[in-house]
């Protein structure tokens, strides 16, 4: 067991140190270069331009400039940012850094009780009504991309209703719209598999003997069946919990929300490297180091995959 | 776990205290920005919503009041000697700087010093610094003194130039305490070292900037406590927020102004400020030969139907431009009317030998993301009446600004802002052929000498009338399509009052008040 | 007639009535096929062109010349998202078609061949993998700049190393199997035996994946065009529209909505055949 944990966690870090070169790599090639950002309407001024350029270390052959920066990353300084002169770059994604988890929590702490419980029900009333229409519902809440569902929420709930506010974030009611948005998505893919995993469960034998005991069919359903597809669906959570984390951008945007996401995207377009390659390697982290957990979980429980382990 | 209940607690703390609202007794001004800023600091300064910001905290020797007009701010009276080759300021009293120290002479010449320093990475007041004697040598790093700039006495200061620069005291050039250089590359992010009735106060990333109110501020402490600038990118969101009393002034960005302009509930709310900024087409010769013959960039200035434009793109918030000079800044002065003839359009491009567009090579119109509508407008516009195959080129910003500068976009629509109150500015900017901003490269010997002519003529009349001689070499040549001048559009709440809303945005929000 | 060819007749017949019984497969079919139409015919169904601009009518009310209204250039909005089907649809049919043919030919030659070949490709497949779903789509499309190639080969690199783990462990599962010991032990050349004997085993189970996966890439085209990473203007892209119609959502909210409606239709409608040939092909998932 220790082995194959201690070997994950070198293709994790193998994998980290891959997506650093990439990274690096793809900051480098990507057209627009960052002296001519910060030099803007001054670039005809070739002097400034190579004065900065020297300041910055980008008059370095690239190797060089490589091998000084994972000498800091190991030092865990990430640079300074290019967009906001002087400014460290774990300064700049400071608060960020808080925000986005605690959206793409709170979006999970919506999406698993609600699919689950939906799951569940259509699973119950397996190929009536409500089974037809709770799926109905759940495989329009997958088709449909986050953006678009937030422009109807948005104009509905916003603009027309005026219950709650178009954008921005510090209030309690300003996260309604973004959880809710950030939560369709995974509240339908939640309620999917916790159908299907209940209609497994409620099959089995030992549903069928406790209900034969004349169990209340309620405690037949929270004591017994419930609890056997908590632990399939555990994985899966864990990985809509990684995707989340990573996939906040499109929310942040709409709703102005000063998250990691966003973040990543504004440095992307105003060619940030060294906030751009910190927040993609901080994203990879998160994502491949929940996938690695999920699966190191999932061996735990599944004895079987451990021993399939090797490829 | 814990980690996570105890910042959902405090993130529901925060939203309630937000919601409840600021102490009742504290005023303070909340207004957007759309973005956040680049800079934070005087020194590399560049930008223009941290100017925005930066001109609340720092002063320059001159500045503007409500109506355009120069006033001395930190100098009192200044004076052309030795035919224009110095200039002599004399410096207020009794004047603070943030750090409680008094400024003196001394602090101009060092403020000018670190503008000059390029280890601090100068922004954009080194350009108007570089004429002064010894400039270049502290550039270059060959010195670390500037020896144009002489402390006469405490309140006195002697500025010599290279060559004579009439305008020299309206250059927007910072003035602060340059002690604080010495407490870390980051100062500016700490401490506040302005003569500004604000001081810097915070400036949480991707949310908001805060500055406070200087008590000691030689204008006379501010009536409000502090001045929030939120960001929010989102028109959508500073509206709401406007109407839920969330912001007190608000920047109406050109997607917002339909919105805005629409709205009965906003009519007694809005400012209204042409800027002072040009918006023209650009026609590179170099590049596309066509525009050789000025015929073809006289049919492309006559196809532009330049109301149509303010009223659909911009949505009513604009003027139509006929000329290089905008309304509002000295020397401007009107010009005649260039019609929107599509009819002498298709005639002239016939006689020049492209009849209904043919044999005109296919050409793109490149600019930025964030003009793609008036690209595409601008494309079917000249398809349509002219028959020219335009196709659109977006293209991301540092890379258009580089291509512009080195004069390799052959069609472009750009703007340019004045930094200073002075018609020169456009004028020796954009169309002077030895200006690096002269993107269109459009060369013209008479122009540059008429250029050189006003840069030392201290009669502000007589420079004027140069200036209407200039301008009228570059239109008359078709040198470049004058478009449209945007109209500042901006909220203000009834309860605010004495914000100043001038061509050259936002003056400092010393005097405002607020019930 | 032979009693082979009678059978997969019979097969065929039988597959066909299942195909219509399934409600999925049949309203997703539907659907799609509805939206497939528009992208082929897209110009000859739209009402007025897509590129004509007009500034009086800049953002104009829904009227029965303009049904949708107007956008922010008086452009019909109608026919922008008829043509924009060809985009969304284009590009995805594109990438599909590239993730299914790299991603099965890897995972074949890594199953087959075993050894380095396996090595390389699969750690190249788990490095992107590693990376959170669109980030590398955006950082490629960063690199390459914005445009339709671009958002085909970054869609397509981000998706080929889940296709080619897929079949890779099909071919895996396939590999002690009578068949393929006999091929191999009469000489056959490893491409015949790829082509021949493991592909055709293999493709039910790549077909459901390839059509669940159409949804993903239709929603990550928008997305990208929606960060303004994609098509270009004057071509119209649902993801841009919708991104500029969110901005004038208090004015002017046609363009927004009748865009993310019918990007929701159409992506829902390939989820749904997805769900629908699922069912058709994978034995296992029949209870549904």
């Amino acid at each position: 067991m220790l082995t194959y944990v201690a070997r994950r966690f070198a293709e994790l870090v193998f994998v980290l140190v891959a997506v650093l070169i990439l990274a690096f790599a793809a900051s480098r090639l990507m057209p627009g270069d960052p002296i001519g950002a910060m030099l803007s309407d001054r670039s005809g001024d070739a002097a400034l331009e190579q004065r900065l350029r020297a300041e910055y270390g980008l008059d370095a052959p690239v190797l060089q400039q490589f091998w000084i920066y994972v000498r800091g990353v190991a030092r865990g300084e990430f640079g300074l940012s290019y967009r906001f002169v002087g400014v460290p770059v774990v300064e700049v994604l400071g608060d960020s850094l808080k925000i986005s988890p605690l959206l793409a929590l709170s979006a999970l702490t919506l999406a698993v009780p609600l699919g689950v419980a939906a799951g569940a029900l259509a699973a119950l009333r397996h190929n009536r009504w409500t089974d037809t229409s709770v799926m109905a519902v759940m495989i329009a809440g997958i088709s449909v991309p986050n953006f678009a569902s937030a422009a109807f929420l948005v104009y509905l709930l916003a603009i027309r209703l005026g219950a709650l506010p178009v954008a921005g974030w510090g209030t309690l009611q300003q996260t309604v719209l973004p959880v809710i948005v950030l939560a369709l998505q995974p509240t339908a893919y939640i309620a999917r598999l916790a159908r299907t995993f209940m209609l497994e469960v409620l099959a089995q034998d030992y549903i069928r003997t406790a209900r034969a005991k004349g169990m209340r069919e309620r405690i037949v359903i929270l004591r017994h069946a419930l609890p056997n597809i908590l632990v399939p669906l555990l994985t899966t959570i864990g990985i809509i919990f990684g995707t989340l984390l990573t996939s906040t951008f499109v929310v942040e945007t709409i709703f102005n929300i000063p998250g990691l996401g966003r973040q990543a995207i504004q440095a992307i377009f105003a060619r940030d490297y060294p906030v751009t390659i910190a927040v993609i390697l901080l994203f990879t982290f998160f994502y491949a180091g929940i996938n690695l957990l999920v699966d190191l979980l999932y061996g735990v429980i599944d004895p079987r995959i451990r021993l399939e382990a090797r490829r | 776990m814990g980690w996570i209940t105890r910042n959902t607690g405090l993130a529901v703390g925060l939203g309630l205290l937000c919601a409840a609202g600021a102490p009742a007794d504290a005023k303070s001004l909340r207004l957007n920005i759309t973005a956040d800023p680049s800079q934070m600091d005087p020194i590399t300064e560049s930008e223009l919503i941290a100017g925005d910001i930066i001109r609340n905290m720092y002063e320059d020797l001159a500045g503007i009041d409500k109506d355009g007009k120069i006033i001395p701010v930190l100098a009192t009276e200044w004076q052309a000697m030795d035919g224009g080759k110095t200039w002599r300021f004399k410096l207020r009293q009794g004047v603070k700087f943030h750090t409680g120290r008094e400024m003196k002479a001394a602090d101009v010449k060092r403020s000018f010093e670190a503008l000059l320093t390029p280890a601090l990475k100068p922004g954009a007041s080194q350009v108007y610094l570089k004429d002064v004697v010894g400039a270049q040598d502290m550039l270059d790093g060959k010195a670390t003194a500037l020896a144009g700039v002489k402390v006469v006495d405490d309140t006195t200061v002697d500025i010599t130039f290279n060559k004579p620069d009439v305008l020299f005291p309206i250059y927007p050039v910072r003035i602060f305490d340059a002690d604080v250089l010495s407490h870390g590359a980051d100062w500016f992010l700490k401490e506040s070292a302005g003569t500004g009735p604000f001081q810097f106060v915070d400036w949480k990333r991707g949310s908001e900037v805060r500055v406070k109110a200087f008590p000691g501020y030689w204008g006379g402490a501010p009536k409000i406590d502090e001045v929030v600038f939120l960001v929010v990118p989102n028109i959508e969101t500073s509206l709401s927020l406007y109407e839920t009393k969330g912001l007190d002034l608000v920047e109406v960005p050109p997607s917002g102004t339909r919105a805005v302009l629409k709205d009965p509930r906003y009519e007694n709310q809005t400012l209204r400020v042409p800027a002072a900024q040009i918006n023209y087409l650009g026609m590179n010769q170099n590049l596309y030969a066509p525009f050789k013959d000025k015929r073809v960039r006289e049919a492309i200035n006559l196809a532009i139907d330049r109301d149509g434009f303010v009223k659909g793109i911009l949505g009513g918030a604009g003027l139509p431009l006929y000329g290089s000079i905008t309304p509002g800044v000295a020397g401007y002065a009107p010009v005649p009317k260039i019609p929107y003839d599509p009819e002498r359009a298709k005639q002239l491009l016939a006689e020049a030998g492209f009849p209904g567009g043919k044999g005109l090579p296919p050409i793109d119109i490149q600019a930025t993301a964030v003009q793609k509508d008036d690209l595409a407008a601008f494309a079917d516009q000249f398809k349509k009446v002219l028959g020219m195959d335009v196709n659109v080129k977006v293209v991301e910003r540092a890379t258009h600004i580089k291509q512009m500068n080195a004069g390799e976009v052959a069609f472009f629509p750009w703007g340019w802002t004045a930094d200073y109150p002075d018609a020169l500015y456009f004028l020796s900017q954009l169309w002077d052929s030895r200006s690096p901003y002269n993107r269109v490269r459009w060369k013209n010997a008479d122009y540059d000498k008429l250029i050189d002519q006003a840069q030392g003529e201290p009669n502000a009349e007589a420079r004027y009338k140069i200036y209407a001689q200039a301008e009228k070499i570059i239109l008359d040549d078709v040198g470049m399509a004058p478009l449209y001048i945007r109209t500042q559009i901006w909220l203000k709440q009834p309860n605010v009052k004495n914000v100043y809303l001038t061509p050259f945005r936002m003056l400092p929000y010393a005097k405002v008040e607020m019930e | 007639m032979s009693a082979v060819e009678l059978a997969s007749e019979r097969e065929r017949d039988e597959l066909r009535r299942r195909f219509l019984r399934n409600r999925n497969a049949v309203i997703g079919g539907a659907l799609v096929g509805l939206a497939v139409l528009t992208a082929v015919f897209a110009t000859t169904l739209a009402p007025h062109s897509y590129t004509e601009t007009n500034m009086l009518l800049v953002w104009g009310e829904p009227d029965a010349d303009h049904v949708l209204g107007l956008d922010s250039l008086g452009r019909d909005i109608l026919s922008r998202i008829l043509v924009g089907a060809r985009v969304s649809l284009g590009v995805a049919a594109s990438v599909l078609a590239l993730t299914l043919a790299v991603g099965t030919a890897v995972g074949m030659a890594a199953a087959y061949f075993g050894g380095w070949i396996d090595t390389v490709t699969m750690r190249a497949a788990d490095i992107i993998l590693a990376f959170p779903e669109l980030i590398f789509a955006i950082l490629l499309a960063a690199v390459l700049g914005p445009g339709v190639l671009t958002v085909v080969l970054a869609l397509s690199t981000t998706w080929w190393p889940g296709v080619a783990r897929l079949a890779r462990s099909l071919v895996l599962g396939l590999r002690t199997e009578a068949f393929v010991e006999a091929a191999v032990a009469s000489g056959t050349r490893p491409a015949a035996i790829m082509l021949r004997h493991l592909l055709p085993n293999i493709v039910a189970p790549l077909i459901v994946r390839a059509s669940i996966g159409v949804g993903f890439i239709i929603t990550a085209e928008a997305t990208l065009s929606f960060l303004g990473l994609g098509v270009q203007e004057p071509t119209p892209s649902w993801g841009g529209m919708i991104r500029d119609g969110l901005t004038v959502m208090r004015t002017d909210p046609y363009l927004a909505i009748a865009t993310s409606a019918v990007l929701g239709v159409t992506i829902l409608g390939f989820n749904l055949l997805g769900d629908g040939l699922r069912d058709l092909l994978d034995p296992r998932a029949r209870d549904r």
